[in-house]
């Protein structure tokens, strides 16, 4: 292993199943000690770019390097260094969630911590003498959380974390990735959700059809996040057209649905003076990130909104 | 030395069907073994069975009782076994993968051989734990039952058990890791054993397919020549010779092919074309 090498490295991953192209042509670099999110809609390519690095998968073109290793020729080392919590986790039905801790703490005997492990237990509101079988969906995805986390791992990979979990727990699972960084770990996990890549992660890289379409830091992609609005007025709307970064989507009698990037504060002035009977916002969608994203990486798109914004 | 988890695991979850199966051979061999005086009377009256009647029965002398309890013990228990070996090696990699546990599994720092090799290590272990504790079925009947039979030639064809058994469990593994579905993998190799001790019970019987039974398994099990004339060793030769090959085969196969994700459909096409050497 190299010191200095960095969390991960993919370049020029490739994977096809058949004539299905997952993975067109991945290249990233995440730096150690830091969250990384991997960002994109299902069937991005997200699990796939993740399994290959565990070597439970094999690309059809191209090189995953962990921690300086690579991902094939050394994936026993990889997977030792490693805390993998699966997008689909299935454990074994019939143990108990203490037990099936025990089992996976054999293959690092090394690593074995049974104090910290009951504490992540205690911390997420597990109790360990259950059996797997008879846990919610949640709380088994605690089970996959708990044995990723349970080694201190140098790297966590975690495919889609807070899936299932409660918000509370959420929380919890937050404040456990500040503290793996804050020891000098790295964290990378998947997610298609937008916010909460935007609340966990330092750092995102956005992957869509198999491939990368943009690597940024997060408070840059907050900085150009866009919010949606659904405004129903009580008499008729007022025009949009003035406002900053505003873009009017649809208009339907005296419902007007607006697009919102950067600073909300100048749309919440105007509306204050008028008669507004509902307001309700969105989260937006991740396509309405990447064309955000991308309308403001082309200049020809920009333009064209300026149009349409002046024609509304 | 530390007990390898994956072969403490595989073998603690088959503890049951051990005991389960193990107890049931114990019974059955004891029972025959007791009624094997009030047997004896009515087949000494035979001089020579028909001759449909001593195929079906291969090539045992049920007149003796090394004939009675290769008929009525070690012509069919094997299949018990070979029910076993089947559910084990078809849940060895087949099983895992369908329920998605694989996944976690090989994200541990272990090597798919390693996998692999120490669930068979451990299912072997159980068939051998399943004969001996049939085998004490014979130690608690023999010495007080009205029967003369020799404890040594009853171990040596209860050992005789386990070569065909082993065969069962290397084609399971190997058709659960191409075909990585485990009711399929089950399904195709309970229907090659029965068809296996179909024709070779028929093939017994009918000179015309005599030829045949050369091509099952059961014929180089040989139930009744065991008891009576030991273990003929090319023939467990050819079982294990089999076995290992298609075990072998598992490792390299299972060792180059994608690892299906948790659960979902598992695309069996793409599994066999990475079976193929010539594709890529």
């Amino acid at each position: 292993m190299e010191p200095d090498a960095p969390a991960i490295e993919l370049s020029g991953l490739v994977k096809h199943y058949g004539d299905v192209r997952a993975l067109r042509g991945i290249d990233l670099t995440v730096a150690r000690g830091q969250i990384f999110g991997f960002l994109g809609p299902n069937g991005a390519g997200k699990t796939t770019a993740i399994r290959v690095m565990l070597d439970l998968i094999r690309p059809t073109a191209g090189a995953a390097h962990v921690l300086g290793l690579d991902c094939q020729r050394q994936s026993v080392e990889v997977r030792r260094r490693c805390g993998y919590l699966p997008g689909e986790l299935r454990t074994y039905e019939n143990m108990r969630a203490g037990d099936f801790l025990d089992y996976i703490d054999t293959f690092r005997p090394e690593r074995r911590d049974a104090v910290y492990r009951d504490e992540l237990a205690r911390r997420m509101g597990l109790d360990l003498t259950r059996h797997i079988r008879a846990l919610s969906k949640g709380n088994r995805q605690k089970v996959g959380l708990i044995q990723a986390f349970m080694h201190r791992p140098d790297l966590l990979i975690l495919d889609e974390p807070t899936s299932g979990l409660d918000p509370l727990v959420q929380e919890t699972v937050a404040e456990l990735l500040e503290e793996a960084v804050a020891e000098g770990r790295t964290v990378f996990f998947s997610s298609h959700v937008l916010s909460e890549v935007e609340r966990l992660a330092h750092a995102v890289a956005i992957v869509r059809e198999g491939e990368i379409v943009a690597v940024e830091d997060v408070a840059r992609l907050k900085a150009r996040s866009v919010h949606v609005f659904e405004v129903t007025f009580g008499g008729a709307p007022p025009s949009f057209a003035g406002l900053d970064g505003v873009r009017e989507m649809r208009r339907d009698g005296r419902t007007v649905r607006l697009q919102v990037g950067g600073a909300v504060d100048p749309l919440i002035k105007l509306l204050a003076r008028h008669n507004v009977l509902e307001l309700r916002t969105e989260q937006p969608s991740l396509e309405d990130v990447f064309l955000a994203y991308y309308s403001a990486q082309t200049p020809v798109a920009a333009g064209e909104e300026e149009v349409q914004r002046a024609s509304a | 030395m530390r007990v390898p988890s994956i072969f403490a695991k595989t073998l603690r979850d088959q503890r049951w069907q051990i005991i389960g199966l193990g107890v049931t051979l114990a019974a059955i061999a004891a029972t025959a073994v007791y009624i094997w005086p009030a047997y004896e009377e009515t087949f000494q009256n035979f001089v020579e069975l028909p001759p449909a009647v001593q195929a079906l029965l291969g090539d045992a002398e049920i007149g003796t009782p090394e004939g009675f309890l290769s008929a009525e013990f070690f012509s069919w228990t094997p299949v018990l076994l070979i029910v076993l070996a089947i559910i084990q090696g078809t849940g060895a990699v087949a099983g895992e993968e369908s329920s998605g546990t694989m996944d976690l599994l090989l994200a541990q720092p272990v090597t798919r051989q390693a996998v692999v090799v120490q669930k068979a290590a451990a299912t072997l272990l159980a068939l051998v734990l399943v004969v001996a504790i049939g085998y004490v079925g014979f130690l608690i009947s023999v010495p007080f039952a009205d029967i003369e039979i020799s404890l040594a030639g009853l171990l040596v064809a209860v050992l005789n058990m386990l070569p065909i058994a082993v065969l069962f469990y290397a084609l399971a593994l190997w058709a659960g890791t191409a075909a990585p579905n485990r009711a399929a993998a089950a399904a195709g190799l309970i229907a090659l054993a029965t068809a296996a001790y179909f024709v070779y019970s028929i093939s017994n019987g009918v000179d015309a397919l005599r030829g045949l039974r050369y091509a099952t398994p059961f014929y180089y099990y040989g139930a009744g020549r065991s008891l009576s004339d030991g273990i003929t060793w090319w023939h467990a030769g050819v079982l294990l010779g089999i076995a290992a090959a298609f075990i072998a085969f598992t490792l390299w196969a299972f060792q180059r092919r994608d690892i299906s994700a948790g659960g979902g459909d598992v695309d069996v096409r793409a599994a066999l074309r990475s079976l193929n050497p010539l594709a890529r």
